[in-house]
């Protein structure tokens, strides 16, 4: 080859690349260009049936709406790395989704940070939604969220080993004991006691029982307090006095205790409503038909409590369709949205109204009355913009009590302690001035 | 004599212009960004607290990461792993361009085994090497368990310390053949006609090897340590993907830390304490070796 | 050291499979089907199922985290390939004040914990808007493969025959004269080298991928694959296809022009 040979090709290959740049650039700036439909993006789970029935719905959406289209986007499954995405996309102020569906524990998180969008009060039937999920989609008395469906924390009970579901905590504790011991079950309870957020839920549902809280209503700590601190000994003396609650629950999520109950190995299990409908199929579950759910319990000191799962709907901040977003917004937690969703996906709806006709009976696998008493034991957990902090250090408070690394009283005072300088140093505390 | 200096500073603006362009890249690329971390390091900057602002905090970041436990076994994990890896690149790397050097038969193949893990991204790599280790799917367990050697459920990830194990397994099989070719060129430097003397003498090849190969080879030993040390510092891909630091954070190197202050937790200012701290780490090293590089780079005219 | 041992020999070959071993599971695994994957298997699957791959591109719609990586290594190599070439000549022929720094500044960077410049560089690109775009990722790509190719450039640089280029000049030329007609039409095997040697970068990248893109859109392929997220666990079977056919082009790459990238990395880290 020739030198002029080697420099001609060199030429012919630098005109190529240059050409093939410019179409791949045009390209894409092209693609990114929007046609005459607005288009929304809608992040949600789209789990199971989910995705069929969201799709039916947003075509609903579109037909109200002529000119625009929502597309769905799909996120993880897992809440954690749902979290870590949307923290992601906000922070980066990216546009879309203009809609996300939010856990119910972060919507402050996102409001103090300035990623979701104030909603118009007037827009939302605070008389028909659920008084907890309402308080949890609030920040400093503003709206930022909308409560789309909910979760709570039951207990489920054997109806073939047990009259009747137990009143107090003492009726469990003894009923639990009495079974294991005579051999009916191998466990009495099982609850999730891995170091995760589900262990801060069953163990707000024994706060709850004893009287006790994370936080007041005026968002102080009282995680130390004598109430606290006998709640605490009491799911620890049940795992390491009495027995009646296995060691290996340190290690259990929800579908292990699940499978635990399912076989038959409990007389009573913790758990979310999702359990219901798995475990009424005989083909693998041990109990079907045999089992029922009822709040759990309270000592004389407290009061029956559910803790407070769930979802709800809010608007990004940096959307373009800010006004579009709402309305979507508006109408999928409208009562027949909710409705079709209880049926498709058998998940509570969050408008107390549905309750008291006689639709939902039907829609859902956990009968209605049931229900009702649970939503009157719901309780949020606390409603502050460093809740996975908090939650971080309880989780690793409660999981060394539980384990024997520490004494109740002297974890739940580390814990506080920390809890409370989490709040000052972010400017949270309950005396601070709010942000 | 006056065409020369006529040459020379035609030379010189000549090579103002032709540098330019790769000198603002690393000015504005890196220097620049290097120094605003600096920078940020001394402010309380967290994304997700916007009422807090930005106050000028001084040292107090710094403070906090030298009494932060997280970030002193993130600092333990990395030179640990580094001084564990690193050698062991070293002798399969030169094991490897022994045999690449050595071989008559088969040089394509060796070249092949060589360049095709070191061109597969590392988190691909990655990927397959959990891949092989996973507890229910992997290759490595079910042999492992076949032979006796693993119980019936070994899951690698979830101990502390064997889930190093795939880690080590990723970076090693990716950058060995980087150091391999490496010392294949110092190997090919060696002039063959003093194995031929020394073999003449009755030296034995362990001997050759120790008395002639091995200090011949030093310089591009030292290059191929230097590399790769600085790597095994910087680890960040095959964290992230095979182990994302666990379980919990016993896997966690010092860059996957400042990753998550950074981008998980938003704080801005901690962890740009935290990468600010990996760099002087990395710098410190830097300095010593790219004296050293330079020099032999640019030779004795300078 | 003689090759016939037997023991060299075994070495040999034991260091082969484990190095070739992992891709080799990598292909075979990507063809099995679902249903078999998790279970003991032979090394060499016996039927083969093109499921994983099918579902790649429909489902999980590959083609747009390949054309993103393949987008952004063309442009980083657009930019990179002039940019190092001059710098590599100037350090290689021309006589300059500074020259050791450069180097020594040049190689500093290649040094650099990438994790160090992200958070002023995502800063920055989230207020210019250049977040999740190719101009984003492209400006940090430049500066790190840049060293690589500078370095390698001058090496081949000045093992060219500095004789062709001053003849040129003796005959009248000016140095860019020179360097237009002399140098350029032999650059070509190194600046091929180095074109190839930066696309490896950008197609391998992925902490500034991970750190600077935001939507499914504008991954790349390493940051897709890795966040291929099934329900209840990673899906393996499509994690695999994605993993060869992500392979692919570097490996075909690499496999054509190997001998060239041999001898171009051991001429630049030989000492000239």
């Amino acid at each position: 080859m020739t030198r002029s040979d080697l420099s001609c090709e060199r030429r012919d290959g630098a005109r190529r690349l240059c050409v093939v740049l410019a179409i791949v650039t045009a390209c894409s700036a092209s693609c990114r260009e929007p046609a005459a439909v607005t288009r929304l993006t809608l992040s949600a789970s789209a789990l199971g049936g989910e995705a069929q029935l969201l799709r039916r719905q947003l075509a609903r959406f579109a037909e109200r709406q002529p000119g625009v289209d929502v597309e769905l986007r799909v996120t993880p499954d897992a809440a954690d790395q749902r979290h870590q995405l949307y923290v992601q996309w906000l922070n980066a102020r990216a546009a879309d989704p203009d809609v996300l569906q939010l856990d119910i524990i972060w919507t402050a998180e996102f409001a103090g940070a300035g990623w979701i969008r104030p909603l118009d009060r007037s827009g939302i039937d605070e008389d028909d939604f659920l008084p907890a999920a309402l308080a949890a989609s609030q920040w400093r008395g503003v709206f930022y969220a909308v409560p789309w469906f909910v979760d709570l924390g039951l207990l489920y009970w054997r109806s073939d080993l047990l009259p009747a579901a137990p009143r107090t905590l003492a009726e469990l504790h003894d009923a639990a004991l009495r079974l294991q011991r005579s051999g009916a079950t191998r466990f009495g309870l099982v609850w999730q006691g891995a170091r995760y957020e589900g262990l801060v839920t069953v163990f707000l549902e024994h706060l709850g029982a004893f009287g006790g809280g994370l936080l007041d209503g005026h968002g102080r700590v009282i995680v130390d307090e004598p109430a606290a601190v006998r709640a605490l000994t009491f799911m620890s003396d049940a795992v390491r006095r009495d027995g009646i609650v296995p060691a290996s629950v340190l290690s259990w999520q929800e579908e292990q205790a699940r499978f635990a109950f399912q076989n038959g190995d409990a007389a009573f299990m913790r758990n979310w409503p999702y359990a219901w409908v798995l475990m009424q199929d005989a083909t693998q579950s041990r109990v079907a038909g045999r089992f029922a759910v009822a709040p759990f319990p309270a000592a004389s000191e407290g009061r029956p409590t559910a803790a407070l799962g769930g979802a709800e709907l809010a608007v990004n901040a940096w959307s373009e369709h800010p006004d579009l977003a709402s309305a979507l917004i508006r109408f999928l937690t409208e009562p027949e949205q909710m409705l079709e969703r209880a049926r498709a996906a058998a998940q509570l709806p969050s408008r107390r109204s549905l309750y008291e006709t006689g639709a939902l009976a039907t829609a859902l696998p956990i009968p209605i009355d049931q229900i009702r008493r649970l939503l009157d034991a719901a309780v949020p957990r606390p409603v502050t913009p460093v809740y996975s902090e908090l939650s971080e250090i309880l989780q690793v408070r409660l999981h060394r009590a539980l384990s024997g690394q520490q004494a109740p009283a002297a974890a739940l005072s580390d814990g506080a302690r920390e809890i409370r300088a989490l709040l000052a140093r972010t400017g949270l505390a309950a005396d601070s001035a709010p942000p | 004599m006056n065409r020369d200096m006529t040459i020379e500073r035609e030379e010189r603006r000549l090579a103002r212009w032709f540098v330019a362009p790769a000198l603002a890249f690393i000015v504005l690329g890196s220097l620049v960004p290097i120094a605003a971390t600096g920078w940020e390091a001394l402010y309380g900057h967290d994304l997700r607290l916007p009422w807090l602002g930005r106050p000028f905090v001084g040292l107090s970041n710094f403070v906090e990461a030298a009494a932060d436990p997280r970030f002193r076994s993130a600092l333990l994990h990395t030179a640990i792993f580094a001084l564990i890896t690193v050698p062991l690149e070293l002798a399969l790397g030169l094991a490897l361009a022994l045999m690449m050097h050595t071989a008559i038969r088969g040089r394509p193949l060796f070249r092949l085994a060589v360049l095709l893990p070191w061109a597969i991204p590392t988190v691909i790599g990655a990927l397959i090497w959990r891949f092989m280790f996973d507890a229910r799917a992997g290759v490595i367990t079910a042999a492992l368990q076949s032979v006796g050697a693993a119980s019936e459920s070994f899951d690698w990830f979830a101990h502390p310390l064997a889930a190093w194990v795939p880690i080590g397994a990723a970076d090693i099989w990716k950058t060995t053949p980087f150091v391999a070719i490496l010392l294949l060129a110092g190997l090919q430097t060696i002039d063959p006609a003093l194995h031929e003397a020394a073999r003449m003498d009755g030296a034995g090849s362990v001997r050759r090897f120790a008395t002639i190969t091995l200090p011949l080879l030093r310089p591009a030993l030292v290059v191929a340590a230097a590399f790769r040390m600085l790597d095994a510092l910087r680890l960040f891909d095959v964290a992230y993907v095979t182990t994302a630091g666990g379980p919990g954070t016993s896997t966690e190197t010092l860059s996957l830390y400042a990753f998550v202050a950074l981008m998980q937790r938003l704080r801005f200012g901690y962890g740009s304490a935290l990468s600010v701290a990996i760099f002087l780490l990395t710098f410190a090293f830097a300095l010593v070796w790219v004296r050293a590089l330079g020099r032999s780079l640019i030779g004795d005219r300078t | 050291m003689t090759s016939g041992s037997a023991v060299a020999r075994l070495a040999s070959a034991a260091l082969l499979v484990l190095l070739l071993f992992p891709i080799f599971w990598m292909l075979s695994s990507s063809v099995t089907p679902e249903s078999r994957l998790f279970e003991a298997r032979p090394l060499l699957p016996a039927a083969l199922s093109f499921a994983h791959y099918r579902a790649l591109f429909d489902e999980r719609d590959f083609l747009i985290p390949l054309g993103n990586s393949l987008v952004v290594a063309a442009m980083t190599t657009a930019v990179v390939l002039p940019v190092a070439a001059l710098c590599a000549y100037a350090l290689a022929r021309l006589r300059f004040r500074g020259r050791g720094l450069l180097l020594a500044l040049i190689l500093a960077v290649s040094m650099f914990p990438q994790i160090s410049i992200v958070p002023p560089l995502y800063l920055i690109l989230r207020e210019l808007r250049l977040l999740d775009t190719y101009p984003g990722l492209v400006l940090p790509y430049v500066t790190f493969s840049a060293p690589l190719a500078v370095w390698l450039l001058t090496g081949f640089f000045r093992q060219l025959p500095a004789e062709l280029e001053q003849a040129a000049m003796v005959d009248g030329a000016s140095r860019l004269r020179a360097l237009r007609d002399v140098v350029v039409p032999l650059a070509a095997p190194g600046v091929a080298t180095a074109a190839i040697l930066t696309f490896l970068y950008c197609w391998n990248e992925f902490l500034f991928a991970l750190s600077f893109t935001l939507s499914p859109d504008r991954y790349t392929v390493p940051v897709a694959v890795t966040l291929f997220r099934g329900r209840y666990q990673v899906p393996w079977g499509q994690v695999l296809a994605a993993t060869v056919v992500a392979t692919i082009p570097v490996a075909l790459l690499v496999v054509a022009v190997q001998r060239r990238i041999v001898a171009g990395l051991t001429a630049g880290a030989s000492k000239g």
